[in-house]
């Protein structure tokens, strides 16, 4: 295996830190694993309030947070064009070889694909949703993702299910889709230190409480569960439109000394919420990937789960117990699992985790894409075009019509502002030293 | 009568929108450290300007002819676009500069088109650090110059009306940085 060529990468999606969530974690953990293996990444997001302008993470991460507002639910308003200048100006300085886009609900990700691929970079797209294929909106986001995945260099999805999904909704040939799950910091999320008492058990639920998430199930399984075992308690942390059910079902009930509401929790509590308990129930009604129930099963939890996406795939049979998403049947795998709780060992399923998944392991995967990404041949515009007329009879000389006024803004833009009026930044290295003191090799500047 | 020994240390960075230079006159009592941007007409404004002129006297004298309006409108034409010309070829903003006394402290100078000269002095012990920054515009990306001032909320721009390339900012921060004494290690440099 001969010495790999290091990348530089940009990163781009609207969901990026200070959100918290799967893909912000992702493109965080990944970044930081790929900054280890020596590559350089940059990261591009819209500004969050007031952060706005150039920061630097940890490892010497720097995020450009492009103040354009966001409009929709974190997403940047699309104008199409509007992010060509600013996207050209990142590539240039930065020396970028590769853009990584995440998420297909991500305006900024699509707009910065499409004129990455006009300005000839090669482009890797990551998918981290399961989408539908009837309702209006997923209709007209399948177009979209159609669009942007016609000149996409490789794919990558997070599950089989997903990869599934991808290619029914876009068209792509199964050859270009990569399957790389997610990870865990498994140096994070440890078991408690001693095993609980086993007089009483707890299961912990920690989700968004949305329809999505499956909280109207919780509120048919969690009356059930208490009156078949009296000494089952459970905590229900995290927050959302249904919260107002389950404080309901508590009171119909009087369930408010055996069902404990935490309201949101923070991402730096949850693994202390996590230890409290015994068993993990995870009610999604769709999940590509799941990674709350590998952070569960990373401290040592037994996992209840609904068999839906690609839950299945995540875990190893002797960890989780699934179920469909009926209530009954959850309540079923309730009784399974606390049955197979004594001969659970939280420590034995911590370290197993720890072999199983690793961030290290997700970015060098990545890494291979990315080699085979930049092997990928040059084409030029009139070849690209032929791809993007066989997405439809109306949308494929739509899209060849936006790509034509994108390459033709861009040669404006070349003339406007010539590439070698844009500074490259020189690579600045951090020292380890206590006032963080940033030095920079400005010689060649 | 003080003679001033000019050292010859005057350096000179031009691009197509600036022109820097770098005076450094040492004499036996101080040192005055001045840098110096110079905004350079461009073509592309001379191009506009003319063009713009054009445009404007030909219109004029096309509605003149077709409508037999009086002559006077032609001239009026004639008078405006000798002023569009005058205002487009004049500059806004003609140099900004910075004059380093390491005893006492900065002057920013800006030197607007019409004569008019804007100063602001910031004492040395008020300078905490000077810095580079990238600033983020929802368009474009540059660097810009700034100090960290004492008691002050914002940074203070030195170069507050023009955006000069970062190799002419470098020497500027570099003798700034040694004026307060700010970095440690300016040997890598």
């Amino acid at each position: 295996m001969g010495e790999r060529s290091k990348h530089r990468i940009l990163m781009v999606s609207d969901f990026f830190y200070p959100n918290f969530g799967g893909v912000e974690n992702h493109i965080y953990y990944l970044s930081q694993c790929l900054l280890k293996l020596g590559h350089k990444v940059v990261v591009m997001t819209h500004a969050y309030g007031k952060r706005s302008g150039v920061r630097y993470m940890t490892g010497g991460l720097k995020v450009y947070y492009v103040p354009w507002k966001p409009f929709v639910m974190q997403n940047t308003l699309p104008t199409f064009y509007g992010t060509l200048p600013i996207t050209r100006t990142i590539l240039i300085r930065e020396k970028i070889s590769l853009v990584h886009g995440h998420q297909a609900f991500s305006t900024l990700c699509h707009e910065a694909l499409m004129h990455a691929r006009t300005m000839g970079y090669k482009v890797v797209f990551t998918d981290h949703s399961l989408y539908g294929f009837a309702d209006a909106g997923s209709i007209h986001m399948n177009k979209v993702l159609q669009f942007t995945l016609a000149d996409v260099s490789q794919a990558i999805c997070v599950s089989h299910t997903s990869k599934e999904n991808t290619v029914l909704r876009s068209g792509l040939p199964p050859e270009k889709v990569f399957v790389i799950p997610n990870a865990v910091d498994t140096a994070m999320f440890k078991p408690a230190p001693e095993r609980l008492s086993s007089d009483e058990i707890v299961i912990v639920v920690i989700s968004r409480l949305v329809y999505r998430k499956g909280a109207d199930l919780l509120v048919e399984v969690i009356p059930e569960v208490c009156r078949l075992y009296p000494n089952v308690r459970f905590i229900v942390g995290g927050d959302g439109p249904k919260r107002v059910r389950i404080e309901e079902m508590r009171e119909k009930h009087s369930l408010q000394d055996r069902v404990e509401m935490l309201g949101a929790v923070p991402h730096s509590k949850v693994q202390s919420v996590l230890i409290s308990g015994h068993i993990f129930l995870n009610s999604s009604l769709t999940e590509a990937f799941c990674i709350a129930i590998l952070e569960a099963a990373s401290c040592g939890l037994l996992t209840v789960s609904t068999r839906v996406g690609g839950v299945p795939e995540v875990l190893p049979d002797d960890m989780v117990v699934l179920a469909r998403p009926d209530p009954m049947d959850m309540v079923q795998a309730i009784q399974k699992a606390i049955s197979m709780l004594p001969k659970m060992d939280p420590q034995a399923m911590h370290l197993r985790m720890k072999k199983l998944y690793s961030w290290h392991d997700v970015a060098k995967r990545t890494e291979i894409v990315y080699d085979r990404a930049l092997r990928c041949s040059n084409q030029n515009l009139l070849e690209r075009l032929s791809r993007y007329l066989t997405c439809g009879a109306w949308a494929g000389k739509l899209f060849c019509l936006v790509m034509i006024i994108d390459f033709l803004f861009w040669h404006l833009l070349q003339v406007l502002q010539p590439a070698k009026d844009i500074e490259e930044v020189p690579d600045i290295i951090l020292p380890n030293c206590q006032y963080g003191e940033k030095s920079g090799d400005f010689s060649d500047a | 009568m003080l003679q001033f020994l000019k050292m010859a240390s005057d350096s000179c960075i031009v691009n197509a929108r600036y022109k820097y230079i770098h005076d450094d006159h040492k004499n036996p009592i101080e040192a005055i450290d001045a840098h110096h941007v110079l905004v350079r007409t461009s073509n592309s404004r001379v191009f506009f300007a003319c063009l713009s002129a054009l445009l404007l006297t030909s219109t004029a004298f096309s509605l003149s002819l077709l409508k037999d309006k009086s002559i006077l409108i032609l001239l009026w034409s004639l008078l405006l676009s000798a002023l569009l010309v005058k205002l487009f070829l004049r500059k806004p903003v003609e140099k900004e500069s910075i004059i380093i006394m390491s005893a006492f402290g900065v002057q920013l100078e800006t030197q607007y088109g019409r004569g008019r000269k804007v100063h602001r002095f910031i004492p040395i012990d008020k300078i905490l650090k000077p810095v580079l920054n990238e600033c983020v515009t929802p368009v474009t990306c540059y660097w810009s110059l700034s100090l960290i001032v004492r008691g002050e909320e914002e940074l203070t721009l030195v170069f507050k009306e023009i955006r000069p390339p970062v190799k002419m900012l470098i020497p500027i921060w570099k003798a700034l940085c040694a004026a307060t004494n700010s970095l440690g290690n300016l040997e890598q440099f």
